[in-house]
C-alpha cells in the first residue's frame, strides 16, 4: 500500500467527515475570493487603464474647479507634448438615478492619439469625429443597458440643464480597463447650453480636466512640472499628476471600506481553520491506535507526520479548487450578464468588478495555508505518539 | 425523563478543544454578521437620519444631489417669499440657501480625498435643528472662517478650534466643531456662503435650499408650489425622502450582507455537524447505557440537539463578545469607516450595534446549533441497546 492509497483511505474512511470539511472550505474559499476580488480589481484597472506616457490636469483644488477651457491650447505648446484631449463631466443619468455612469465631453479628433492602447476600432472613430452627437460607450455600458451601436439614446443632465440625445457609433473594448464610460463631442454640450430660467449662462468655457499623451516616458516628469509652472500664479493653478496616480487618489477613498471588507475575508479564513483543525484533530485522536501499531511496526515520525498533513492540506487542496473555481466562473457569469454593478453608486468603479484568474490562485494558495495550520497540530501530535502508552491504552 | 442537562454540558466541557474549536467557528459567523449589519446600521442611521421631516430641500429639477444642483439667488428671493415656511425668532423665513464644494482636502497619509464643504447662511443652524455647535463658536461672514463636524474634526490634523485647513483656493480658520447627531453633516465642513461661492467661482448662485415647513402648514402644497412656480425650474422634496434615496445602495449592501453570512453559516453547519457526528460515535456505548437505564429515543434525541445548541449558545456569546470588540476597535481606533458617497466626497461612518445585527447573529446561531445537532442527535437515538451496549 502506498502513502497515497493511505491517506485517500482514511480520508474515506469518514466519508461525510471529509464531504463536510472539505465543503466547509470550499465555501470560506469562495468567499474569500469574492473579498479578495475588490481590491485586485482596483489593482486590474490600475493595470490595465493607464500608461506610463498620459498624465492628467486638474486645478489644484480638486475637481469640481473647473479649468478654463483656453488652457488645453496652452498645454498642447508645452514641449514634449504628442497629444491634449480633456474630460468634462456631464453627469448624466439613464433613465432612473441609480443608472448613474462616468459620461464625459471629450475632444473628438485626438482620441486615437491620447488612447492608442484602447484599441478603438478606426472606423467607429471616423464616425465619431463626423458625427456632432455621436457617444463612444464602454462595452460593460453597453451590455448592462442592452444598448446597440446605432441606436439613439438620451441621457438626462445632472449637472447641466439639459438633456442629451446621443447616437452609439462605437464601443470602447473592456480590454481597455475602462469598460464604463461613455465619450461624447465637448462641443455638443457646449452648444446646447443657452440661457433659461434658472441658467445664465450661455456657452461653457472649461473643462474638467486636461489629458496629455507625452511623447516620451522619460519626458513625462518634466512635462508635468512645465504645465505646472505654466499656470502657477494664474486664475486656477493645477496640479498635473500620472494616470496611475491619479487612479490611485483617486480609488483610495475606497481604502476604508476595502479594509473592513478584507478584515472580514480573515474573520472567514479563521472560522474554516478552527472548523478543519477541529476535524484533524478528531481523527488523529480516534486513530491513536492505529498510528502506534505503524510506528511500532517500523514508521518513522516523518512519513506519518507526512500522512496525517497530506490528509488535511488535500481536503485544503480540493475545498480550494472547488471554491475558488466556483466563485471565478459565477463572477464571469455575472460579468458577462453585465449584473455585478448593483452597488454602483456606492462603490463606484468597484461596482463592476470580475475576479481575475491570480485571485482564484490566491484562493487556492490560501485553502492550501488552511490545510497546512489546521493539519500540522494534530499531525504533529500524531507523529509525537509515545508508542508504549498509546499501546498500553490499547491492550 | 429528560436527560439532566448537565450530562449535556458536562459533555462538553470532557471534549474541551473540539468544543471551543467548534464554538469559535460559530462565535466567528455571529461577529461577523453583526460587525457587518453595524456597518450597514451605521450607513442608513447616518443617511436616514440626516433628513429632518419638517424640512425640504428644493433643488433645480433633475438635479439628483445638491453637488449637482445650481440655483440663482432670484430662486432664492422666489423661495423665500412663498408662504407656508416657518419663521424664526427674528421673524425672517428658515430659508438656507446652501452651496455645495467638494475640494481636495490632504489626508494624514498623505494622499487626498474629497471632502464636503457646505457654504451657508446662519440661518442655517436654525433650518438643521441636529447640528449644533459643542465647541468654539459660530463663522463670521467674509473672513475665511469655518466650522468644522465632529467626524471631520476626528479625520483631519488642523481641524480643531484655532487650527488651519488648506483646500480649495485659500487657507481657512477653523473658529467651531459642531455635533451633528450622528448625521452625515458630521463629514462637513461649513462655511460662509460667499466665501464658497468665491471659492468655487460660482457668485451668486447656490446649490440648493434647505427650509423649514411652518408647523400646521401643509407640506405637500408648498412642494406643489415650488413645483409649479413657473418663474423657476425647481423642484422639492421632503429631507427625509431626499435621504432615503441616497440610502438606496445601503440597502443593496444588506443583501450583500445576508449573502456573505448565510454562506459562512453554511459552513460553520458542516463544523457542528462533523462536531457532533463525532461525539454520537464516540458516546454509542455511553448512549446504550443511558437508553438501558430507561432513556426514552426523544429524551436521547433533546439531549444531544441540547448539547449542540448549548455549543452554538457558547458561540453566540463569544461572537457577540468579539464583534462587539471589533466594532469598538473600528469605531475608536480607526475613527469609523471612510465612505465614498454618491457626491463622491468622503463621509465616516461609525459602526453602529444594532439589535438586527445581534438578533442576525442569534437566528444563525440557532440554526447552525440546530440543523449541525439534529441528524447527528437522530442517529443517536435510532442506536439500537444492544447493539450500542455490545460495542461496548
Amino acid at each position: 500500500m502506498t502513502y497515497g492509497r493511505l491517506v485517500l483511505r482514511n480520508l474515506s474512511r469518514h466519508p461525510l467527515r471529509s464531504l463536510f470539511t472539505t465543503l466547509s472550505i470550499a465555501l470560506s474559499i469562495f468567499l474569500v475570493c469574492a473579498v479578495l476580488s475588490l481590491p485586485s480589481a482596483l489593482a486590474a484597472i490600475l493595470d490595465k487603464a493607464v500608461s506610463n506616457t498620459r498624465i492628467t490636469v486638474h486645478h489644484e483644488a480638486g475637481l469640481t474647479y473647473l479649468l478654463p477651457a483656453s488652457y488645453v491650447n496652452k498645454v498642447r505648446g508645452v514641449p514634449g507634448v504628442a497629444a491634449v484631449n480633456h474630460f468634462t463631466w456631464f453627469g448624466g443619468i439613464y433613465d432612473e438615478p441609480k443608472n448613474m455612469f462616468p459620461n464625459f465631453g471629450i475632444d473628438p479628433d485626438t482620441v486615437a492619439d491620447m488612447w492608442p492602447d484602447y484599441k478603438i476600432d478606426p472606423a467607429a472613430l471616423r464616425r465619431f469625429r463626423a458625427v456632432r452627437n455621436a457617444a463612444l460607450v464602454g462595452e460593460q455600458t453597453m451590455r448592462k443597458f442592452g444598448w446597440k451601436v446605432g441606436q439613439m439614446i438620451t441621457l438626462r443632465g445632472t449637472a447641466f440643464p439639459v438633456n442629451l440625445t446621443f447616437e452609439i457609433v462605437g464601443m470602447i473594448p473592456a480590454a481597455s480597463g475602462n469598460p464604463v464610460v461613455l465619450w461624447f463631442h465637448h462641443k455638443y454640450l457646449e452648444e446646447s447650453l443657452q440661457p433659461r430660467p434658472g441658467w445664465p449662462f450661455s456657452g461653457f468655457p472649461f473643462v474638467g480636466m486636461v489629458w496629455v499623451q507625452v511623447d516620451r516616458p522619460e519626458h513625462v516628469e518634466r512635462v508635468m512640472r512645465d504645465i505646472d509652472a505654466l499656470f502657477h500664479n494664474s486664475e486656477a493653478e493645477t496640479a498635473a499628476e500620472t494616470e496611475k496616480s491619479f487612479f490611485q487618489n483617486f480609488m483610495s477613498s475606497y481604502q476604508g471600506f476595502i479594509r473592513v471588507i478584507l478584515g472580514v475575508g480573515f474573520l472567514v479564513v479563521a472560522a474554516v481553520v478552527l472548523i478543519a483543525a477541529n476535524t484533524s484533530a478528531m481523527g488523529v485522536r480516534e486513530r491513536i491506535p492505529e498510528i502506534a501499531v505503524l510506528k511500532s511496526l517500523g514508521f518513522r515520525r516523518r512519513p506519518i507526520l507526512t500522512v496525517l498533513l497530506c490528509e488535511s492540506m488535500l481536503q485544503g487542496l480540493v475545498g480550494g479548487a472547488v471554491g475558488a473555481a466556483g466563485a471565478f466562473f459565477l463572477f464571469r457569469a455575472l460579468a458577462a450578464a453585465g449584473k455585478t454593478g448593483g452597488l454602483g453608486p456606492l462603490l463606484g468603479p468597484l461596482g463592476s468588478f470580475y475576479m481575475s484568474p491570480a485571485t482564484a490562485m490566491q484562493g487556492l494558495a490560501i485553502a492550501l495555508v488552511v490545510g497546512f495550520v489546521s493539519g500540522i497540530v494534530p499531525a504533529w501530535n500524531g507523529a509525537r505518539l509515545n508508542v508504549i502508552d498509546a499501546l498500553r491504552r490499547l491492550f | 425523563m429528560l436527560v439532566p442537562v448537565t450530562y449535556s454540558t458536562r459533555s462538553l466541557l470532557v471534549r474541551r478543544w473540539t468544543s471551543i474549536f467548534t464554538a469559535g467557528g460559530i462565535g466567528l459567523v455571529v461577529a461577523v454578521t453583526i460587525l457587518l449589519a453595524g456597518l450597514v446600521g451605521g450607513l442608513q442611521r447616518m443617511l436616514v437620519g440626516t433628513g429632518d421631516p419638517d424640512n425640504l430641500v428644493v433643488l433645480r429639477k433633475g438635479a439628483t444631489n445638491d453637488g449637482s444642483s445650481f440655483l440663482t439667488r432670484e430662486a432664492v428671493q422666489i423661495v423665500r417669499a412663498l408662504s407656508g415656511i416657518a419663521t424664526g425668532a427674528d421673524g425672517r423665513p428658515l430659508v438656507s440657501p446652501e452651496i455645495i464644494n467638494q475640494p481636495f482636502i490632504r489626508t494624514r497619509e498623505g494622499g487626498r480625498e474629497n471632502v464636503l464643504v457646505r457654504g451657508i447662511e446662519p440661518v442655517a443652524f436654525q433650518v438643521h435643528r441636529d447640528v449644533r455647535l459643542v465647541e468654539g463658536r459660530m463663522l463670521q461672514p467674509k473672513l475665511g472662517e469655518v466650522v468644522v463636524g465632529k467626524g471631520v474634526a476626528l479625520r483631519h490634523d488642523g481641524a480643531h478650534v484655532g487650527g488651519r485647513l488648506s483646500f480649495g483656493r485659500r487657507t481657512w480658520t477653523v473658529v467651531g466643531v459642531f455635533d451633528g447627531g450622528g448625521t452625515a453633516f458630521e463629514s462637513e465642513i461649513w462655511a460662509d456662503l460667499s466665501d464658497v461661492q468665491d471659492d468655487a467661482r460660482r457668485p451668486s448662485g447656490c446649490s440648493g435650499i434647505r427650509l423649514r415647513v411652518a408647523p400646521g402648514a401643509d407640506r405637500q402644497a408648498l412642494i406643489d408650489r415650488i413645483a409649479a412656480d413657473a418663474r423657476v425650474t425647481l423642484e422639492a422634496k421632503p429631507e427625509t425622502v431626499y435621504y432615503e434615496e441616497q440610502a438606496d445602495a445601503a440597502n443593496s449592501l444588506y443583501v450583500l450582507v445576508l449573502v456573505l453570512a448565510v454562506i459562512m453559516a453554511t459552513g460553520a453547519t458542516f463544523g457542528a455537524l462533523n462536531t457532533m457526528y463525532a461525539a454520537v460515535a464516540g458516546r454509542t456505548a455511553e448512549i446504550g447505557t443511558l437508553r438501558a437505564l430507561g432513556f426514552s429515543r426523544t429524551a436521547i434525541l433533546l439531549s444531544f440537539l441540547s448539547e449542540s445548541l448549548l455549543l452554538a449558545a457558547g458561540g453566540f456569546v463569544g461572537g457577540v463578545v468579539l464583534g462587539v470588540v471589533a466594532m469598538w476597535a473600528v469605531n475608536t481606533l480607526l475613527q469609523g469607516v471612510a465612505f465614498s458617497m454618491m457626491t463622491f466626497s468622503v463621509a465616516t461612518v461609525l459602526l453602529q450595534p444594532s439589535t438586527t445585527g445581534v438578533l442576525l447573529g442569534l437566528l444563525f446561531a440557532v440554526a447552525i446549533g440546530g440543523l449541525g445537532g439534529l441528524a447527528p442527535a437522530w442517529r443517536a437515538s435510532r442506536l439500537r441497546v444492544v447493539d450500542a451496549l455490545h460495542r461496548a
